[in-house]
């Protein structure tokens, strides 16, 4: 029973599933409706809500129609909707009408990060008595690897993913769209620092750095990572951004290690 | 490039880090020590998901929160996105038309 | 005041403490901070259950603070009770988790379905009362009262539709899941008012007939109106307006049965600033306290 029912939920002729009686006789196919509305305007509602620069690039009309296609194609596996959207850049990467955004995708990915950040598990940054510790061991310093906080992520996109994204963030903000040139590739540093997620656009030299990190490089070998993306790259900068934003959460050392 | 990545030149590299870090936390330090440019914007608040409502029912007002059966394949970005193309790019507007001309 | 020796209440004796007779609020995002700077004198706050189930971030660090400060309900909308599909043990799991990390003075679900095949409807979608949903609403009760080590409230839905299979009334259905599980009832009374208008019901002919008794907690929200295909009201539980006075009519008739009982205003659709959820809980308060008269009921029905 609850099969037709869930069927008839997400299809797009207007049905209703067999075994429905009114009271009144009235016709049961609009009573439905109100649970077919509530499913799939609720769910491009919670899309609405995690893709909100997405959704001013394409307009509410445009995003809500590929948002339903999404819905149906791919609605939750989980009650927990929070992170619902999983896949979403990659279904707005092959939906052909938006075909004509090529950096669309990329924008939303950017927007899934900043939910999954919002949400990610807690951690403290480390204090400042580890890291004048490790710095005074100057010789096991290059062996040094870094805990990065969960909710940090590192994206990097072929489009102006981060200048596009800011763009949005405010009225004035708004007249950099005019002369902005989506095709320069940029990346994004998305991590929540206390209570506020911040989405800062970094040098592929410093994304380079980050992911290295991120996937258990010790600092010697993160840097040459870093520098063989980007010459030029400052890992002052960029490793004073980490601690700025309180990303690094745990140091292991040759020698000894620091939750 | 060695230079960098040995021992004394990355503890030189980490301990200014540690000196970036001290400051107050705002755009205008990253943009003024950082040579890798930084741009930080912070996120608006996030909502709950999850609850007991109905939605807009059948035909309420509002007519974007009805489950109306608008054809997404035959419609075309209408956003702030008209702003970022230009009209002699090949990824602009007039691609999008010639595809929406195929599509229908 | 008095907490009333109900079964309600005799069975969560065993928690710190119970929720109070008062009004409460839904707790909403947009809330956190005017509540914490501002301290509204309030009954209790409630969530919903799967907005929390994420591993950290703003939303722990403003439940933490504001739990300290006041007694707190967790809603569940996610467990599926009436659903096919066995229950989703890995939800209970993470429902098991919260409890345990927020201890809540009440814990309720709903009688609906909202998982098929492993796929999530975000819709409380109903269930047809008959013998095989019966069995299968009371297995999934016991089950969640086990694995949470409580005693759970469920919640009247509000339905648009009915079944030809159902062979049981909504009041019936849910007295013989009341007796069997010995759970607890949220009485949702704007879903009283939605649903016996939808279905042609007297309303309060069909609160009386519910196991008054279990009631724990009481639901008010505002509703919208629409019309079915002939032309006859069809409401709409959208927690988007006040409380109609119609439903604070029926809320003062079911006070009159059942005395004090917990009373939450619900809205999770076009939320208002914090004062004006504020002035709708104090309404609540002075009913519940006696002090408002009764309003002669054919002024309102």
């Amino acid at each position: 029973m609850s099969a037709d029912f869930a069927a008839a939920l997400l299809a797009t002729d207007g049905r209703c599933p067999p075994g429905l009686t009114c009271w009144n006789g009235s016709a049961p196919e609009k009573r439905f409706a109100v649970y077919r509305n509530n499913v799939v305007v609720g769910l491009v509602d919670a899309l609405a809500d995690s893709f909100p620069v997405t959704q001013t690039l394409v307009g509410e009309d445009f995003f809500r129609a590929m948002a339903r296609e999404f819905v149906r194609r791919t609605p939750p596996r989980s009650p927990v909707l929070a992170l619902y959207g999983e896949g979403f850049a990659e279904f707005v990467e092959g939906f052909p009408p938006a075909a004509g955004l090529p950096y669309l995708a990329d924008v939303a990915r950017l927007e899934l990060l900043r939910v999954r950040s919002f949400h990610a598990a807690d951690a403290r940054p480390v204090t400042q008595q580890h890291l004048d510790r490790l710095l005074a061991d100057q010789a096991a310093l290059p062996q040094a690897r870094f805990a990065l906080h969960p909710a940090l992520f590192v994206l990097t996109s072929a489009h102006a993913v981060v200048s596009l994204w800011a763009a949005h963030q405010s009225e004035s903000a708004a007249l950099q769209l005019a002369g902005l040139d989506t095709t320069q590739a940029e990346a994004a540093l998305v991590c929540r620092h206390q209570l506020e997620v911040g989405i800062y656009r970094i040098g592929p030299g410093a994304a380079g750095f980050i992911t290295a990190l991120q996937q258990d490089a010790n600092l010697s070998a993160a840097a040459e990572q870093a520098l063989t993306t980007d010459a030029d790259v400052d890992l002052t900068a960029t490793l004073g951004l980490l601690l700025q934003a309180g990303a690094i959460v745990g140091i292991t050392h040759p020698r000894r290690t620091h939750p | 490039m060695n230079k960098a990545l040995s021992a004394a030149s990355l503890a030189l590299a980490f301990g200014a880090a540690m000196g970036i870090a001290a400051a107050p936390v705002s755009a205008a330090s990253h943009g003024g020590a950082m040579k890798a440019e930084t741009e930080k914007c912070y996120g608006v608040a996030m909502k709950g998901k999850n609850d007991c409502k109905a939605g807009a029912g059948t035909s309420c007002a509002g007519t974007s929160k009805m489950d109306h059966q608008a054809n997404a394949w035959s419609m075309v970005p209408k956003g702030t996105c008209e702003k970022t193309m230009s009209k002699t790019s090949p990824t602009g507007n007039g691609q999008l038309m010639e595809f929406k001309e195929k599509k229908a | 005041m008095i907490p009333r020796d109900t079964p309600a209440r005799r069975a969560t004796a065993a928690r710190p403490r119970s929720l109070p007779a008062r009004a409460g609020i839904g707790l909403k995002p947009e809330h956190f901070r005017a509540i914490l700077q501002t301290r509204p004198d309030l009954g209790f706050v409630e969530i919903h259950a799967e907005n929390y189930m994420v591993a950290g971030g703003p939303f722990h660090h403003w439940l933490t603070r504001i739990r300290e400060r006041y007694p707190l309900s967790i809603h569940g909308v996610g467990l599926s009770i009436g659903g096919e599909d066995p229950l989703d043990e890995t939800h209970l799991d993470r429902l098991a988790a919260l409890l345990d990390r927020y201890q809540p003075e009440s814990f309720s679900e709903h009688l609906a379905w909202s998982s098929h095949g492993g796929n999530f409807y975000n819709d409380l979608l109903p269930v047809a009362y008959d013998k095989t949903t019966l069995a299968r609403v009371c297995e999934h009760i016991d089950r969640i009262q086990e694995r949470l080590g409580r005693r759970m409230l469920l919640e009247n839905p509000a339905t648009y539709v009915e079944f030809a299979a159902s062979t049981l009334s909504e009041a019936e259905f849910i007295s013989e899941v009341v007796r069997r599980c010995d759970c607890g009832l949220l009485l949702d009374v704007n879903n009283v008012h939605v649903s016996c208008t939808n279905h042609g019901r007297d309303a309060r002919d069909f609160l009386a007939s519910l196991p008054l008794a279990a009631v724990g907690q009481i639901h008010l929200a505002g509703f919208a109106s629409e019309v079915d295909s002939l032309g006859a009201p069809l409401l709409i539980d959208s927690h988007g307006a006040p409380v109609a006075e119609v439903v604070w009519a029926l809320y003062r008739h079911a006070l009159d049965r059942i005395g004090p009982t917990p009373t939450l205003i619900e809205r999770d659709n076009d939320i208002p600033a914090l004062p004006v959820l504020l002035a709708e809980a104090h309404h609540a308060d002075r009913i519940l306290e006696g002090l408002l008269p009764v309003v002669a009921e054919s002024a309102v029905s």
